[in-house]
């Protein structure tokens, strides 16, 4: 779907029937493979192949991440799932197209971050002028007072109206909407010679998303960087657990000594779970928490539910002779779980607290790290939050 | 990351902090191509173990003047103290009145948080 010179947009997340229909159709697929209609069956076995679209993506070590800078494997990994990142946009790679928006049209752009620039920039003039008014009332109220010893309400006129804007009524100004123009500045004599912007954006996936494409769905290949060789499945392996080292070259070895408690697997666990069961997992970065999950996708509706990695060592021993210190491995305070519980609930998410349960080393031999297999021996249990006011929660 | 044009401009600290080089890498790329600052520049604070970003902010009609802001990454991964954050603004000459700490996540999101010296009031 073009998002260059749209001619209809939404308005917030009310959309029109017809908007429905076609994000629907554009992001009909779950996952990357698909399964087509069978067109003939044999004892009730379909017998066509599901279509699986070979991605080719290229791993970073600096950043530990996978890179997908041909578009139209972008394109689909995003449609499909809701896999990756843009890295210069908000969800989807929109960059170039924002760019070039910004050259034909200054500022009328539809991609969802012009959509969100443009209302931030309203709410920000809305409140200048509420602050002006309730300045300028006030002051109107000391002056009343001071010459004439009478009370005044301040953000009511004589006639009963109100002086002070609300946000249910007031309407940008033409002149604040001209000023929210695009930093470029094209001279009027420029378009005839305006070279191609190159695409500086690519899709970026995460190690749990792209060990998931290759590994539980097939079909991604990931290439070294400088060899552009493909990785087999044990180099990824290997190469995902050690991406935690800092360096600017992928470790192909095994980890030595291997660990269950491993930063990427445990991650992992966590993603692949709520992945199997239907949900499309994202960062949740921006909430406090670790993934949050969506019943359909982003573009569908706000995610539910906000998950809390929590690892929990079956062996104690493990954690103190363990090189890693994993995030929330130790007891929570109750101050900073009633916080992230605070955050996600002013955005109508409910916490989740998702406890990985690390096998001990003296019951399960380490060297079954040696394959995804180790996977089994793993748990995961949830506990939902949900803060409970007795006098107001009564149903 | 070879072949990306911002390679160029940071290959040596990349080199020099590579735990941080992911944070830089994306931040950096963030605020020149993303957020469209101009001037920048990028600072090396050896006593954060990382490189810093200044630069200038577009600016928009409502703000006073053009700001010259400074960006340290950092990356969901580590963990940081207030001593390292007193580092950060000790390091820098002119010393800012307010720093801005980058925390970025492997799928590239970045979240921005304004770090003051001490309790500022916030604007009206």
């Amino acid at each position: 779907m073009s998002l260059i010179n749209q001619t209809s947009h939404s308005k917030g997340s009310f959309k029109s029937s017809s908007r429905r229909a076609e994000t629907a159709r554009v992001y009909a697929h779950p996952i990357p493979i698909i399964f087509p209609e069978p067109t003939y069956k044999f004892l009730g076995l379909s017998l066509t192949r599901p279509l699986n679209p070979h991605c080719t993506a290229v791993f970073d070590p600096l950043t530990r991440s996978a890179w997908i800078s041909n578009s139209g494997d972008a394109t689909l990994l995003w449609q499909r799932g809701f896999f990756g990142k843009g890295d210069l946009s908000r969800s989807e790679p929109s960059w170039l197209a924002r760019q070039i928006n910004a050259r034909q049209m200054k500022g009328k752009g539809f991609t969802s971050e012009e959509i969100t620039a443009k209302r931030r920039a309203e709410r920000k003039q809305f409140k200048l002028d509420r602050a002006k008014a309730m300045a300028a009332a006030a002051a109107e109220a000391e002056t009343a007072f001071n010459e004439q010893g009478r009370v005044i309400a301040p953000g009511i006129a004589p006639d009963g109206t109100r002086i002070i804007p609300s946000a249910a009524t007031w309407k940008p100004t033409s002149a604040s909407v001209l000023s929210e123009q695009s930093p470029l500045d094209v001279a009027p004599g420029e378009e005839e010679d305006i070279e191609p912007i190159k695409d500086l954006e690519h899709l970026q996936l995460s190690l749990q998303e792209a060990f998931f494409l290759v590994w539980a769905l097939d079909c991604l290949t990931i290439l070294h960087p400088e060899t552009n060789m493909s990785f087999t499945l044990a180099e990824i392996w290997n190469t995902f657990q050690n991406a935690h080292i800092p360096s600017s070259v992928p470790q192909l070895n095994a980890p030595s000594p291997p660990r269950f408690d491993n930063p990427f697997l445990v991650s992992y666990i966590a993603y692949h779970h709520y992945r199997s069961l239907g949900w499309v997992v994202k960062s949740g970065i921006k909430f406090c928490v670790d993934y949050l999950l969506y019943k359909r996708g982003p573009v569908f509706q706000h995610a539910e539910f906000a998950i809390v990695v929590i690892p929990v060592y079956e062996d104690p021993e493990d954690q103190a002779n363990s090189p890693f210190t994993l995030q929330n491995a130790e007891p929570f305070t109750w101050s900073w779980l009633s916080t992230i519980n605070r955050v996600n609930s002013q955005v109508q998410k409910t916490l989740i607290l998702s406890y990985i349960t690390i096998p001990a080393e003296s019951r399960v031999s380490p060297t079954i790290l040696s394959s995804p297999a180790c996977f089994a021996h793993y748990s995961v249990r949830e506990v939902v939050l949900r803060r409970f006011i007795p006098a107001r929660m009564r149903d | 990351m070879q072949n990306h044009p911002s390679y160029p401009v940071l290959s040596q600290l990349l080199a020099k902090y590579p735990a941080t080089g992911g944070a830089l890498f994306q931040v950096y790329n963030d605020l020149t191509l993303a957020q469209r600052w101009t001037d920048v520049e990028v600072l090396d604070l050896p006593a954060c173990k990382r490189a810093a970003i200044k630069g200038q902010r577009p600016t928009t009609d409502t703000d006073r003047g053009p700001s010259i802001c400074v960006v340290v990454p950092c990356s969901l991964s580590e963990s940081i103290s207030t001593s390292w954050l007193r580092a950060a603004f000790t390091s820098l000459d002119p010393l800012p009145s307010e720093i801005y700490v980058a925390i970025t996540s492997e799928d590239t999101s970045t979240v921005y948080y304004k770090i003051s010296q001490g309790i500022v009031k916030p604007p009206v």
